[in-house]
């Protein structure tokens, strides 16, 4: 029957040239962002070999002291470990709560004529670069701390938690209210119907369905606080001990990642202490590993049981769960409290203060149980509106410190001359200029290949083994802190291509950073386009590509370009992947080939803080700018995103 | 007229058949979903596929126009012959396919664009671009599928703002707007109120002057209604198959009868 007939349903071979080529573009566009991820974890290790072969891993992990400069020298990360996992427990105390409260807050409470501002603010504190943050630190914060505890020095491991905490904050709150706002309106209905209030509806409904993403949000923020370098590096001390006691907030303490950034660029490449420190960065990256599939996991067991199609019932993990979460809480807070009670005997200051927050919430969580349910909502919203209150004040303080005293250091001539004097005169022309190269350069190696692979992995790759891992890769890279980049192009570009402290090596860097961002946002957004639109686009006889660039791509486009912006708003704040690859502290004119060095911003504002005395007036009016440009790439992004979702929605 | 269906499809009617299934076999992974189905679907005619729930009916439909092709380890034999050829015969272009056999989901699913862009949609992704004749489909396809003078004048504005029943009918508009010869309907009214579904139902009546249309339905007296041949399923298995009068009237299978007097189902 068949044979006999010309087959009518050939198609026309151009077609199906084009749909090839589109998809081995995209295959090959994948192809070199997982290369680059794989190669960069390659490269740790290769580099990170002779050390853990020459010293040991067990005395690396494990040894007390780490003195590269004694005689013999001493390679012991044990007291870093401790610092990096200290600093981050008490940044998390405090932006845990305070985050899942402000985010309930604006997907819950607050009325939804605010929520936008709200949100706005929120970004506007993840939009303040590291280095400003710990501008703010060393010059403000840690003032105030010393005096208002008393202490020698403000530099501190409380300091660094504050610090890290206020940093962490933007991600849990962000991702955290997205879980929350993306509940089923059905689900809240459904129960206030039966007359549930308003908070029972929260904590027995809202937040349960968005437990997965809460964890996440809270895993998020944990890895940015691990991995962060510049504002550590700049308010606790650096003091590679252990605090005595153990508990003592007010010692000063070092992180791993605050010993690279001190130390990669003063080091003998192939030295025993180059191999050392980038053992040191391998420790940190399997950290940020185990912490990230951790929560990973976590996140794959919640989301199988809270799919509603499963056969468990929807709300069964927090049951589960929960009873054991609070005895271990309670535990917790009793331990302390009996600690501080009976062994330090009520010595002056810091975790005190932590104790009562504790103590005044367990005792608001009692208030609210044994009040009517009314009287138990009031309670309780207002101490998530309180949680909000607190984070704006941060911000309020942070911004207005930055903008008050930057303003009179901001003059056409700031803008336009290059620096004088050890940046205490003249102005910072070339670190402006140099920051717009290399974020551009950046953008221009990131975004084809970033793009790209999203779009591959979700619309053509098929599920499997291997892309698990490439995803799994990609994750990981992700959450990599940023000095580990920074080692990456120091050790790679700029040692063994040869290309020198160059433009081109901070782009490339800064690219390669920027790159599972941007990979990962693409996938995401473009998953998040229902299938019945593709379904839809295919049964009129679309072609795959058609079906993408047409139905898929547009309302995915809100979601990348958001994606893109984020990146490129971290690009331009970063200090730690430029400070080996690309920057000079000081240059009067403007490269003239991306082979040579270039000043930037971030790091302008690093050596003026940390090395230049007297010259706070200027290092006010960088950080001014610094913000002032970081900000305008946010708002000029999230602009363009408004005006394309109006387009596309009519 | 008895002889002339027999149990496993084949019609000896007059009418000619545009699609014809030889022993289609589907797994989903493990899943075996369908077994050895052989049926005939005649031009002209509005078929319909009931069944129980998990059935393989929807499944069935989506063999139809090689929809299931997007699903991940599904594995299909068998030969489905659409005007004589083996669609699932390595030289075919499923897109050829999809522009001659268009598809209607169970929720209605607009594209978030405007209601002219949605119905402009498929001629624009096979190379129309003149906007006189890009107006002239637009209109057409709407008129077709009874929407027009609902929407006249609001063709600029956003899909997402009609009634369940007028996106139903959009989408509709939007399979016809690329001139296909058969019209799949996976449950098209199941997510719609008495109201728009009998319009729908309506539409499908005249539809098939012009067209050829087949139909999943969960409702019996909606295939009793519309269709001229039946389809009934069970288990990924084609229990009967005839005129719709013959299988509601006399069904010749128990499973059948019990399905369609509302003893299981």
């Amino acid at each position: 029957m068949a044979a006999e007939i010309k087959n009518p349903f050939q198609g026309t071979g151009g077609r199906r040239i084009v749909e090839r080529g589109i998809e081995r573009s995209l295959l090959i566009s994948g192809t070199v962002a997982v290369i680059v991820v794989f190669f960069i974890i390659l490269y740790l290790f290769r580099d990170a070999y002779p050390a853990f072969r020459n010293i040991g891993l067990g005395k690396i992990l494990t040894g007390m002291k780490w003195n590269p400069a004694g005689e013999p020298p001493s390679y012991g990360a044990y007291p870093l470990i401790v610092g990096t996992v200290l600093v981050t427990l008490g940044a998390m105390a405090f932006s845990i709560p305070l985050g899942i409260g402000s985010a309930i807050f604006i997907s819950e409470i607050s009325p939804s004529r605010l929520k936008t501002g709200f949100k706005f603010l929120t970004e506007l504190l993840s939009g303040i670069p590291s280095v400003v943050y710990g501008f703010f630190g060393l010059v403000i914060m840690t003032n105030w701390l010393r005096i208002a505890f008393d202490q020698p020095t403000g530099e501190s491991w409380l300091a660094g938690s504050i610090l890290l905490g206020i940093m962490a904050l933007p991600t849990i709150i962000s991702v955290s209210e997205d879980a929350i706002s993306s509940v089923p309106t059905d689900y809240k209905e459904a129960s206030l119907a039966v007359g549930a209030t308003r908070w029972q509806t929260i904590r027995r409904v809202v937040v349960p369905s968005a437990l997965s993403g809460i964890t996440a949000a809270i895993i998020l923020g944990m890895g940015r606080a691990i991995g962060e370098t510049m504002a550590v590096m700049m308010v606790t001390g650096n003091a590679a001990i252990l605090p005595e006691p153990i508990m003592n907030v007010f010692s000063p303490i070092r992180t791993i990642t605050g010993t690279l950034g001190i130390e990669m660029g003063e080091v003998a490449a192939g030295s025993s202490h180059y191999h050392a420190l980038f053992a040191l960065a391998v420790i940190l990256f399997i950290i940020v590993l185990l912490v990230n599939s951790s929560a990973l996991f976590i996140l794959m067991k919640l989301s199988e049981r809270f799919r509603p199609s499963g056969k468990k019932s929807l709300f069964q993990i927090p049951k589960i769960v929960a009873p054991l979460l609070k005895k271990v809480l309670w535990g917790a807070v009793a331990l302390l409290v009996v600690y501080y009670a009976y062994v330090r005997g009520g010595t002056r200051g810091g975790l005190e203060a932590v104790v009562l927050l504790a103590f005044s919430l367990a005792l608001l969580t009692f208030l609210a149980r044994k009040s009517s349910p009314r009287q138990g909502q009031k309670i309780v919203f207002s101490a998530i509106s309180g949680s909000m209150a607190v984070v704006m004040v941060l911000l309020g303080v942070i911004l207005y410190y930055i903008v008050v005293k930057g303003i009179p250091a901001i003059s056409w001539d700031f803008l336009t001359q290059p620096p004088r004097d050890l940046g205490r005169a003249g102005g910072i022309f070339p670190a402006i200029m140099g920051t717009l190269y290399l974020i551009g350069g950046a953008m221009l190696i990131a975004i084809p290949p970033g793009v790209g692979a999203g779009i591959y992995l979700s619309e053509y790759a098929r599920e499997g083994k291997i892309t698990r891992l490439i995803r799994a890769g990609i994750d990981n890279l992700n959450g990599t802190p940023s000095i580990v980049f920074g080692l990456f192009g120091f050790a790679f570009l700029v040692l063994y291509l040869d290309l020198g402290i160059s433009l081109l090596a901070g782009m490339i860097t800064l690219g390669f950073m920027v790159l599972p961002t941007i990979v990962r946002t693409t996938e995401e957004a473009v998953k998040s386009v229902p299938q019945s639109m593709r379904e839809a686009s295919l049964a009129v006889g679309a072609t795959k590509w058609q079906t993408i660039r047409r139905v898929v791509v547009p309302p995915a486009a809100p979601g990348v370009i958001t994606g893109v912006i984020l990146s490129v708003g971290r690009a331009a704040g970063e200090t730690a992947p430029i400070i080996f690859t690309a920057v000079v502290f000081s240059q009067r004119f403007l490269p003239h080939s991306p082979m040579e060095p270039v000043m930037a911003l971030p790091y302008h504002l690093f050596v003026l803080t940390t090395s230049v005395p007297d010259s706070l007036h200027n290092a006010y009016g960088t950080a001014l700018v610094l913000l002032i440009v970081v900000l305008m790439i946010y708002a000029a992004a999230t602009v363009i995103r408004l005006r394309y979702r109006r387009t596309v929605r009519r | 007229m008895n002889k002339d269906i027999t149990r496993d499809g084949k019609a000896n009617g007059s009418s000619q058949s545009v699609i014809t299934t030889q022993d289609v076999n589907l797994w989903y992974g493990a899943t075996h979903a369908l077994l050895d189905i052989t049926m005939e679907i005649k031009t002209n005619n509005v078929t319909a596929l009931i069944g129980p729930s998990g059935c393989g009916k929807s499944t069935l439909i989506r063999v139809f126009d090689r929809m299931n092709d997007i699903i991940d380890g599904c594995r299909i034999e068998g030969k489905v012959y659409f005007r004589g050829k083996n669609i699932y015969d390595p030289d075919v272009d499923v897109i050829e396919i999809r522009k001659r056999i268009g598809m209607i989901f169970q929720k209605p699913n607009p594209f978030p664009m405007s209601v002219y862009d949605n119905v402009a949609y498929g001629p624009k992704v096979h190379g129309i671009t003149a906007r006189s004749h890009l107006d002239e489909i637009v209109e057409k396809s709407l008129r077709l599928a009874a929407l027009w003078n609902e929407v006249e004048d609001r063709l600029d504005q956003s899909a997402i703002g009609l009634s369940g029943g007028q996106q139903q009918r959009l989408c509709i508009a939007r399979a016809l707007a690329v001139e296909p010869e058969v019209i799949l309907m996976d449950e098209p009214t199941s997510a719609l109120d008495p109201i728009a579904t009998a319009k729908i139902e309506d539409l499908i009546t005249d539809l098939r002057k012009q067209y050829t249309v087949v139909i999943v339905t969960h409702n019996m007296q909606q295939a009793a209604r519309i269709s001229d041949f039946t389809g009934f399923m069970y288990l990924g298995k084609l229990i009967e198959f005839g005129r719709t009068v013959q299988i509601f009237e006399r069904p010749g299978q128990e499973l059948t009868e019990n399905y369609i007097t509302g003893r299981f189902g």
